[in-house]
């Protein structure tokens, strides 16, 4: 039988539990500049399983009473940084904004969340697997404990055949090796704290729960049902299709925008790290065309980061809906924003908007 | 490889608890009742059999429907697989309460309230959907590997259990799979058209439906029969490979080249078995149809 390999929280609120759970959370701060989640946040008032616990630890926190006011020079950052194409200068690029934003990721289990949707390697859908190889290599360099690549597609079942048509074998070496299929991973029931949508709970998978950094590394596109697909929305990616199905359409019953946020509330601790060297306009995510932007657009406040994508794309932050449910979570407004690299005027370009969207261009 | 160097291999995956994994790891549904079919094919009833069948029956929920893992607390479609399988077997007791589990499921858009919601907002009934397929997950839309699976498990059933209900079911499902043929002629997850856009077809789904819709009449599948056989020559996965092979089969017809099953990569214990299931059905076995 060729090529069959063997390889391979925190749940609650079901009548199973053996266990409440209701305490606070001391959140370890990644960002060495204080930024990121503040370090102490209420964290689900729901049951947790012990197992679950301490597979987890510390994967789910109630955000949405965390109104984030920057204080006067703590605003978040955010980095954007030219690049024109996927050449070997990827890796110092990456490294460099890693340093800028002072992660610290020393000892450290790192999920590489990123956006893998269709087969074809010559179109502009999946991230570049050269980008992801690039933050491989940082997260290692910077000392972090383990670095997976993890990600759930949401129409194809043959994750590890369309990461490999998508060029991800040979981009990154024993790719095999450092990639979960979050679709077929076990999985935690998680009840959602005040949740947008009409989701109470959600089965989620534990290798992205576990991880101590998700990062999510979208494509910069546009998208036909919520108008932009960036680094939030990439995290349908970690909804798992083996219980939900392809496409994980209780997602969309559920209301796409609202649980675009909800989804946010569980990933807490998460950098985005956008792929906007070549993004897609017009009708993305699948059948827009290429749409050179030449930038990668990163930060540990995934708010502001897509908020300034939008505003590169020239599309109006304030009109995408899942900004606004998620603006306790982070910065949409330009003025709170601590820009560095380059500024959004030197590299804005007008991403082409199917008619439908005409009205979120920026005026 | 034969057939039964394949078949050792996938027994000596099976976990203590009697189920299979993807990878390894833990028991789920899926892969536990493909290990099994493929077993099925041999007409085999031993040790690792009888563990197997076990695993499934002890995961059949109160409601008659069974759920991925044992970890999840809600019957999904993997009931369809498990109905497949065990249709046949007389000493199975949870059959009726199964099969009135999938019979309850249908998409949520071809209900009531979602029509008349559709309706009112003007739409027109070309987009409104009128055959009940089924949905991956309760209280979502119909796709096309759920319904394809469904109509399967209830033929399976109709066999030796014939009732009017599930004859009905079964021609309101193909009639669904037929409504979301894409224009080239194959099926992708469900979705043929995205804001008037056309969408392309996947192989995998294109065999699936192919292979439920054997008894449809090829009159109606001209093209989506040409459509698979061009697939199969350019398809480069297991998975796309067996299930088209499957359909194709299904239709008499032969896949070209059907030695590429044996070369392409398995990424897991499911496209491991559906090569095999692919290649006993290219022999004259097809299990989902037998």
């Amino acid at each position: 039988m060729p090529s069959l390999r063997s390889c391979e929280k925190i749940g609650c609120g079901d009548e199973n539990t053996d266990m409440n759970v209701c305490s606070t959370l001391q959140t370890q701060d990644l960002w060495s500049g204080g930024r990121g989640i503040p370090a102490c946040v209420p964290i689900l008032s729901h049951l947790l399983r012990r197992r679950d616990w301490l597979i987890a630890s510390a994967g789910t926190l109630a955000l949405g009473s965390c109104a984030r006011r920057p204080r006067p020079g703590a605003e978040p950052r955010v980095s954007i940084t030219r690049a024109a194409a996927y050449t070997q200068d990827l890796y110092d690029s990456v490294r460099r904004i890693l340093a800028e934003h002072r992660l610290e990721v020393r000892g450290k289990q790192v999920v590489i969340k990123p956006n893998l949707v269709e087969y074809d390697p010559q179109t502009v859908i999946n991230t570049h697997p050269r980008l992801v190889h690039a933050a491989l290599e940082a997260f290692r360099s910077m000392g972090a404990a383990g670095v997976r690549i993890a990600e759930g597609p949401g129409h194809r079942r043959g994750t590890l055949d369309l990461a490999e048509a998508a060029g991800y074998f040979e981009a990154i070496p024993r790719f095999e090796d450092l990639f979960t299929d979050l679709n077929l991973d076990e999985t935690s029931r998680l009840r959602l704290s005040r949740p947008s949508s009409r989701l109470d709970w959600l089965y989620l998978p534990r290798t992205a729960l576990a991880a101590d950094l998700v990062v999510s590394m979208p494509k910069m596109k546009t998208h036909h049902w919520v108008g932009a697909t960036l680094g939030m929305k990439n995290l349908f990616g970690v909804v798992p299709g083996g219980v939900y199905g392809w496409p994980k359409n209780v997602l969309h019953w559920a209301g796409i925008h609202e649980t675009i946020a909800d989804l946010q509330q569980v990933f807490p601790r998460l950098f985005t790290i956008v792929d906007g060297i070549v993004g897609m306009e017009g009708n993305g995510p699948i059948q827009g065309k290429p749409k050179p932007a030449g930038v990668i657009v990163a930060g540990g406040d995934r708010v502001a980061v897509d908020a300034t994508c939008c505003r590169i794309m020239h599309i109006d932050p304030r009109k995408i809906r899942y900004l606004r449910l998620a603006e306790t979570l982070g910065q949409t407004e330009e003025g709170n924003v601590r820009q560095i690299g380059e500024a959004v005027r030197s590299v804005e370009t007008p991403f082409e908007l199917i008619p439908e969207f005409a009205g979120l261009r920026v005026r | 490889m034969s057939f039964a160097d394949d078949l050792s291999s996938i027994v000596a995956l099976q976990g203590r608890d009697g189920g299979w994994g993807y990878r390894g790891g833990s028991s789920w549904t899926e892969p536990t009742v493909y290990a099994l079919l493929a077993q099925a094919v041999q007409a085999s009833t031993g040790e690792s059999f009888a563990r197997g069948a076990e695993w499934l029956r002890s995961m059949q929920r109160a409601d008659g429907g069974w759920p991925p893992h044992p970890s999840v607390d809600q019957s999904t479609w993997v009931t369809a697989l498990a109905v497949l399988l065990l249709a046949g077997r007389p000493d199975w007791t949870g059959r009726d309460q199964a099969v009135q589990w999938l019979l309850k499921q249908s998409g949520r858009e071809s209900g009531w309230a979602q029509r008349l919601r559709l309706r009112l907002l003007g739409f027109g009934s070309q987009e409104i959907e009128q055959y009940a397929g089924w949905p991956w997950f309760p209280g979502t839309a119909a796709w096309v590997s759920p319904t394809a699976l469904s109509i399967l498990a209830l033929e399976k059933v109709q066999r030796s259990w014939p009732q009017e209900a599930i004859r009905k079911r079964i021609e309101t499902g193909r009639e669904f799979l037929l409504g979301r043929m894409c224009q080239d002629g194959g099926w992708n997850h469900g979705s043929s058209k995205a804001l008037g856009y056309e969408a392309s077809s996947y192989p995998e789904t294109t065999g699936l439906a192919l292979l439920a819709l054997h008894g449809a009449g090829s009159s109606r599948l001209g093209k989506s029969l040409a459509f698979a056989g061009q697939a199969y020559r350019s398809c480069r996965t297991a998975e796309g490979l067996s299930w088209l092979g499957l359909g194709l089969a299904a239709h008499g017809r032969t896949a070209a080249g059907n030695d590429k099953l044996k070369l392409i990569p398995r990424r897991n214990m499911v496209d491991a078995v559906l090569c095999m299931l692919a290649e006993a059905a290219a022999k004259g076995d097809n299990v989902f149809l037998s």
